[in-house]
C-alpha cells in the first residue's frame, strides 16, 4: 500500500500505468466520493482500462476515507483541494492532468481547474457539479440528515439501511456514521469557499458532465452547457447516482473518446 | 494445455487464506476467522473495498504481474462481486498462473 505524506497528513495512493513499458500518454487523476465512497470506486472499475490504453492512472483516498489518515477537523473543499495540489508536487506530476471526479469528488476535481486553469487538461464531472451557493445549501442539507438521521441514531438507522438497502450499503453507513461522529467533515463541507459564475467560466479546458438518467442531478445538463465554454454532457439512461460503477464500461468509454479528443487537438496544435 | 489440478488449487488456497488471515488482523484485529472454497469476501469475512484493493497489492506482490486483481474484479457485475468467493478468486489465480507458464 502506497502512502504519500503531503506535508499536512498522509494519503492513500494507488497508480496504476500500462503494462507493456510503454511510456503513459497523460495522466488522469481520479477522485472520489463522500463518505462511504473510496478510491475502490475507481480501481475496480475504469482504472484497469484507462492504463490499457496507455494512461497513468493516479488515484487517491481523501481525507478521512478508505485508507488515507482520519484528521478529525480540516474537511472543507479548500482544504480538499490542498490535499490534491500537496498530492501532486510530492508525487512530481507537473504538467497538465485530466481530472476525473465522481460526485463531491467532482466539485474536488473543478475546484482545483479553478484555481489551476494551466494544470488541468481536461474535468469529468460524474454525478458531480462545481462548488456554488444552490451546492453548498444541498450539501448542507444532506449531511445533516446524515448526522441527525445515521450518525446519531445508528442502530435505528443502520436497521433500516440493512432490511431495506441490504448488509453492503450498511456496512459503508456505518463508516460514514463514524465519520460524520468524529470529524467536522459535516459542519465543514457547507461552509466552503464557493465559486462564482465568472471564476466557473473561465475554467476553458474540455469540461464532460456524466449524469444518470434517473438522477437529480441530470436537470444541471443545460446550465453547465451554457456556462462552460467547451462543455458536453452525456446522459445514461436507466441509471441513478452510482452511475459511475453501475456503467463503468459506458463511463470509462465517455471519458477516454474525451481524453484522446483533447490529445488528438493539442497534436494538431503543434 | 493442461487443466489445475486439485494441488494447485490447494497450494493457492493456502496461500490466499494466509493473505487474508494476515489483512483481517492488521486492519480489524480478527485473528480466528476460517477460510474456504465457499468463504464470501463481503458476507463471510465483511470485507470492503478497500480491503480487496489491499489484497490486490499482496496478490501482486506473491505471484507477479499475471496476477491482476482490478482486471479481474473490472471485468465483472456489481452483484458478482458482492457474491464473490475465495474459490472463485482460487481458480482465477490458478488459471493465470498457469497461462503464464504456458506463456
Amino acid at each position: 500500500m502506497a502512502m504519500v505524506d503531503t506535508g499536512q497528513l498522509r494519503l492513500h495512493v494507488q497508480r496504476m500505468g500500462p503494462r507493456d513499458g510503454r511510456a503513459a500518454t497523460a495522466t488522469v487523476v481520479l477522485v472520489h466520493g463522500l463518505l462511504t465512497d473510496s478510491l475502490a470506486s475507481y480501481y475496480f472499475t475504469v482504472a484497469p482500462a484507462f492504463a490499457a490504453s496507455g494512461l497513468d492512472v493516479v488515484m487517491y483516498d481523501l481525507r478521512g476515507h478508505g485508507r488515507s489518515a482520519r484528521p478529525s477537523s480540516g474537511y472543507t473543499l479548500d482544504d480538499n483541494i490542498d490535499d490534491l495540489e500537496a498530492l501532486l508536487d510530492r508525487l512530481e506530476v507537473t504538467g497538465p492532468v485530466h481530472l476525473v471526479g465522481n460526485s463531491y469528488g467532482g466539485t474536488v476535481a473543478f475546484g482545483y481547474a479553478a484555481r489551476h486553469p494551466q494544470r488541468a487538461a481536461s474535468v469529468t464531472l460524474i454525478e458531480s457539479e462545481p462548488a456554488t451557493a444552490a451546492w453548498s445549501v444541498k450539501l448542507g442539507g444532506i449531511l445533516r440528515r446524515v448526522l441527525h438521521e445515521l450518525a446519531y441514531n445508528e442502530t435505528d438507522a443502520l436497521t433500516w439501511i440493512n432490511a431495506h438497502r441490504g448488509h453492503n450499503t450498511a456496512r459503508l453507513a456505518k463508516g460514514a456514521a463514524r465519520l460524520a461522529r468524529e470529524s467536522t467533515l459535516a459542519r465543514d463541507i457547507p461552509a466552503s469557499r464557493v465559486l462564482t459564475e465568472d471564476r466557473i467560466r473561465a475554467v476553458r479546458c474540455p469540461v464532460l458532465g456524466v449524469y444518470g438518467g434517473d438522477s437529480d442531478l441530470a436537470e444541471l445538463v443545460p446550465w453547465l452547457e451554457e456556462l462552460l465554454p467547451d462543455c458536453r454532457t452525456v446522459v445514461v439512461p436507466g441509471h441513478e447516482h452510482s452511475v459511475l460503477v453501475e456503467a463503468a464500461g459506458v463511463v470509462g468509454g465517455h471519458i477516454l473518446t474525451l481524453i484522446d479528443g483533447v490529445r488528438s487537438a493539442e497534436a494538431v496544435a503543434r | 494445455m493442461t487443466h489445475p489440478t486439485a494441488t494447485d488449487e490447494d497450494a493457492v488456497l493456502a496461500d490466499i487464506a494466509g493473505l487474508l488471515t494476515a489483512l483481517l488482523e492488521d486492519e480489524y484485529g480478527l485473528d480466528d476467522v476460517e477460510i474456504g472454497m465457499a468463504t464470501t469476501f463481503n458476507r463471510d469475512l465483511e470485507l470492503e473495498s478497500i480491503d480487496l484493493v489491499t489484497l490486490a497489492g499482496l496478490l501482486e506482490d506473491k505471484y507477479g504481474r499475471q496476477v491482476n486483481f482490478a482486471e479481474f474484479l473490472a471485468g465483472m457485475e456489481f452483484d458478482e462481486i458482492i457474491d464473490l468467493t475465495v474459490g472463485r478468486l482460487v481458480e482465477y489465480v490458478v488459471h493465470s498462473l498457469k497461462a503464464a507458464e504456458a506463456g
